[in-house]
């Protein structure tokens, strides 16, 4: 049956350019951080397995490519996804206003079957920085938010220092895992072109 | 008006207008050799003509995107070191129409993923499976194999012929006879020792290349006589040249224009591909295959594929102008809608844009030398006749994903092309569960002889339906009217060819007429190494030969 698609999450990490999506990924699959900004190069996705109630299931981990800098992502990146993270920068209020903008952007793209129970999980990134002085949005603001948006699960990172890393991504995996899958489309099974590396492939920072 | 973002850098190796496949492909590649590129369209939405899209979305861009359309361009005034070629809209598509008698039964608009440009698929062993294999491409793109392919004959009482494609259909034909089965099985075998010589080549002598099974005259004779001297009756050799090797044109007529003949060597070039895709991954049936959403996931993965590679990517950008240095003459930039100015080495534009040639820019002329003229017309270099038809019925009930051909002549005695159809079911992906889609297109020379032959494809087929109605149905007579339940919805259009050109610019090759991406695939690398002679179009890497180990 669709065992294989089942085992395989697939997680799609959206928000503002320079908010810290891929080092939210990096820092959760490689436990690195680098200080050094650049827009998004060479990162695809990254997978990580994930342990939940005696089952192993790959979490696919799908970085923006940079494509989010002109609101360039095609369809063929949101549809699909099991969850979608919504990424702030605690220091930038744009970067939060534009939240609501990202939300109805996937909810348009990714056209999910039950828009009002998909699950989103907000991260409010960057809690590290000038030790919280420069900080914009308080934590009472994006929970608000949240809340209003049918109790979005809201998590303060430090991409830098790890903090809440792990934590946020076990909530975004239990997540993903409880989506219902979209109908029929994987039954039968697709054809494996890439001689099963869909569900290998690791690529991106090898440094 | 909208409120146009401005980019930086404003400097790159390669500035690409447009994100049908030839453009995404070339992006791709060339971010792949380490270049700086810059994507941009004027839509919201990846690919173009090549693009698949919402029910209500196909229509408006058919609509927009046809001749009765005109778009103004805007006109901004030259800067002082370049002149200004401002860009022409060139519509693609020509006499749509558009019939929508029961969208009650349709449900929303954005449950369907409808082509542009179909029918098409790929071949498992496609040198176009390979470059996705090769780019990553195939990480973003699901498949699925096409279930059956079926000869249309006129007059037979079974007006559908499965086509004995490989060693175990022949076996398993109930319409070949003995002596038949036994032909069609010895031609195979003459072909696959013909394939194995041509791989043992490299070690091959003069001795050896007397001794081979097909002469090298043979080779450049005519498919057709070639078929005619293995002693094949007409039936098989109707199904080896439009089912297998997939030619557009009818073969046997003598009046045949001589570039549209099918040489020996490029038919079995054909059989040999077709053979090759046989079994090459596991539970595709068939040879063929279809991307799951549509083929408009094709041009999205080569984009996201030179994004990961550094490209840079805007939507929502049009192009106003090029810019033309004054006192070289050359292509420099480009101008956007905002009014920023951009520049790059090369520039490639979609075939939805022309420029309009003036004498200002001596190096950019069409193939006549025509420089005074714009070169909107003279370059069309054929046409092709699409249909998009939706309907409530398989036209075989168990199978829903499946291609049909229409050889030449057997719809009626002056068809001189083949035509096409294939039916997709929601397991694509491409519409509500429920409902399937069919894909039409045959090349033509003349509007009306297009629509000729589709709406005689669409009669075939709508008879073919409506006898699976009556079947099914008998109680509800109401059920069958005239032509009335078998197409929910169809869309008719005209598309124009046009071959890929390079010049200081690179201009892409539309859509074709051919079934498969092999002809816009070779015209594509063409055009990339035209830009780049030096530079190798995506060279192995070790993950491409993991994945080719793997098979």
């Amino acid at each position: 049956m669709a065992s294989r698609r089942r085992m395989l999450l697939k997680v799609i990490i959206l928000g503002d350019s320079g908010v810290g999506k891929t080092s939210l990924m990096n820092q959760y699959v490689n436990r690195k951080f680098s200080n050094q900004y650049k827009a998004t190069i060479g990162a695809d996705f990254l997978t990580k397995e994930v342990q939940f109630e005696d089952r192993l299931f790959t979490l696919q981990i799908w970085d923006t490519a940079g494509q989010e800098r002109f609101q360039s992502l095609g369809v063929a990146f949101y549809r699909g996804a099991d969850c979608c993270v919504l990424v702030h920068d605690v220091n930038v209020m744009k970067s939060f206003e534009n939240l609501n903008n990202w939300r109805e952007e996937f909810l348009i793209q990714a056209s999910p079957s039950d828009p009002e129970n998909f699950p989103f999980v907000v991260l409010g990134n960057k809690i590290d920085i000038d030790g919280g002085n420069s900080r914009v949005v308080s934590e009472k603001k994006a929970k608000a938010w949240c809340a209003s948006k049918g109790n979005i699960p809201y998590f303060e990172t430090s991409a830098k220092d790890g903090f809440n890393v792990e934590a946020a991504f076990q909530c975004i995996a239990k997540n993903a895992l409880k989506n219902e899958p979209e109908e029929e489309i994987y039954l039968p099974e697709t054809i494996d072109v890439g001689g099963g590396g869909r569900n290998q492939r690791s690529s991106g920072c090898e440094c | 008006m909208a409120d146009y973002p401005s980019i930086d850098p404003s400097s790159f190796d390669l500035i690409v207008i447009g994100t049908g496949l030839p453009e995404s492909i070339l992006a791709s590649a060339s971010a792949t050799a380490g270049k700086t590129v810059l994507h941009l369209d004027p839509n919201s939405f990846y690919g173009n003509h090549f693009s698949s899209l919402p029910l209500d979305h196909f229509s408006s861009f058919l609509q927009s995107h046809s001749h009765c359309h005109s778009q103004q361009p805007n006109i901004s005034p030259p800067t002082s070191s370049s002149n200004c070629l401002h860009l022409k809209h060139n519509n693609l598509f020509s006499h749509v129409h558009i019939s929508n008698p029961h969208s009650e039964y349709l449900g929303p608009s954005n449950k369907f993923s409808l082509d542009l440009s179909g029918p098409k698929l790929l071949f498992c062993a496609d040198p176009m499976v390979n470059i996705m294999l090769k780019s990553g491409a195939t990480y973003h793109i699901e498949f699925k194999g096409v279930d059956a392919t079926y000869v249309y004959r006129g007059d037979g009482d079974d007006k559908l012929m499965t086509v004995p494609d490989s060693r175990s259909a022949i076996f398993k034909s109930s319409v070949l006879t003995l002596k038949e089965k036994r032909q069609l099985m010895s031609f195979f075998k003459t072909v696959q020792e013909h394939i194995l010589e041509l791989e043992a080549a490299l070690t091959s002598n003069e001795e050896m290349r007397r001794a081979r099974t097909i002469s090298d005259e043979e080779l450049e004779c005519p498919f057709i006589d070639f078929l005619t001297t293995k002693g094949l009756p007409s039936n098989i050799k109707s199904i080896i040249l439009y089912a297998i090797a997939m030619a557009d044109y009818d073969q046997e007529t003598p009046l045949l224009r001589k570039d549209f003949v099918i040489k020996t060597k490029d038919g079995i070039k054909s059989l040999a591909l077709h053979n090759m895709s046989l079994g090459r991954f596991v539970n595709a049936s068939g040879a063929l295959i279809y991307p799951i959403y549509g083929q408009g996931e094709l041009s999205q993965a080569f984009c996201r594929c030179a994004a990961v590679k550094g490209a840079l990517y805007v939507l929502r950008m049009p192009v106003t102008a090029l810019l033309i240095d004054k006192e070289s003459n050359c292509y420099k930039g480009v101008r956007l809608a905002s009014g920023q100015e951009l520049f790059s080495h090369h520039l490639v534009m979609s075939p939805s844009f022309t420029v309009p040639l003036s004498s200002t820019i001596s190096s950019i002329r069409d193939v006549q030398g025509d420089s005074s003229e714009s070169s909107s017309r003279s370059d069309v270099e054929g046409l092709v006749a699409r249909a998009v038809c939706i309907t409530r019925v398989s036209i075989k009930p168990d199978l829903s994903n499946l291609l049909i051909i229409f050889p030449p002549r057997s719809l009626y005695p002056e068809q001189m092309t083949s035509v096409r159809a294939l039916q997709l079911g929601s397991g694509l992906a491409v519409c509500p569960p429920g409902l399937f889609v069919l894909y039409i297109s045959t090349m033509c020379d003349a509007v009306a002889q297009g629509k000729e032959l589709l709406h005689a494809a669409m009669n075939a087929l709508a008879h073919l339906l409506s006898r699976k109605h009556e079947s099914s149905t008998t109680m509800e007579s109401d059920c069958v009217e005239e032509d009335g339940p078998n197409f929910l919805w169809s869309a008719i259009y005209v598309q124009e060819l046009r071959k890929g050109s390079s010049e200081i610019i690179v201009s892409c090759p539309t859509p074709d007429g051919r079934l498969d991406y092999r002809d816009m695939l070779d015209s594509t690398i063409k055009l990339f190494h035209e830009m780049y002679a030096e530079v190798e179009f995506f060279p192995e890497t070790e993950d491409a030969e993991n994945a080719e180990n793997d098979e």
